[in-house]
């Protein structure tokens, strides 16, 4: 069982690291600004996504407290840089 | 016991990674910012709250920092779509859609601004 698991976790962190890459991707090559927003939206709770199966791996619960910052961070930066790219001014 | 939460947690990892795959092919296949952000929300509501589920079982010591992940994703997610969303529609971004609810409530700026 537990090997098993221990496979079916790498696949998982493989599988995120390919859905990573697509969301990079559509942020290199969006069409417009808010597009490329939504590809960065994606792409920090994909990076959330991966520091949580990194701390199954390690058996770690020190990269759950990395992924709450991080967490915290693209929410912030997200609402401020849709808020720039509406209206042109942040606050 | 340890076996049946292993079992769960094989169960929960499996859902959160095929429910961000198709949240992440909607958002490579859909047409629009509008519907592309109907897609990205699969990916942090369903496929983020399941891996963390999946952590709070196997790693240890993880119970209530996952559980408070949860909450904040929770909260935060459906908050950053629609900024995403109101930004879209302010900034002037063409929808496909026929109906507008918003039409004369929000001023729209041209796309070429954004």
């Amino acid at each position: 069982m537990d090997a098993i698991l221990d496979i079916a976790v790498w696949v998982v962190l493989v599988a995120h690291l390919l859905m990573f890459l697509i969301a990079v991707y559509r942020v290199m090559r969006g069409e417009n600004a808010i597009s490329r927003l939504a590809g960065y939206d994606l792409a920090s709770t994909l990076t959330i996504a991966i520091l949580v199966i990194i701390s199954i791996i390690r058996a770690n619960v020190f990269f759950v407290d990395v992924a709450i910052a991080a967490a915290a961070l693209s929410y912030l930066s997200t609402i401020v840089l849709s808020k720039y790219i509406s209206d042109h001014k942040v606050f | 016991m340890e076996t049946v939460l292993h079992i769960l947690a094989l169960i929960l990892l499996v859902l959160g990674t095929a429910l961000s795959l198709i949240g992440v092919i909607g958002f490579l296949r859909l047409p629009d910012v509008y519907t592309r952000l109907h897609a990205t929300g699969k990916v942090s509501v369903f496929g983020l709250v399941f891996l963390l589920l999946a952590a709070d079982i196997l790693t240890p010591l993880a119970t209530w920092k996952a559980l408070l992940l949860i909450f904040f994703v929770l909260a935060a997610s459906p908050a950053v779509s629609h900024a995403i969303s109101s930004a879209a529609y302010r900034a002037g971004i063409p929808m496909l859609g026929k109906r507008d609810d918003l039409k004369g409530k929000l001023e729209r700026g041209k796309e070429k601004d954004a």
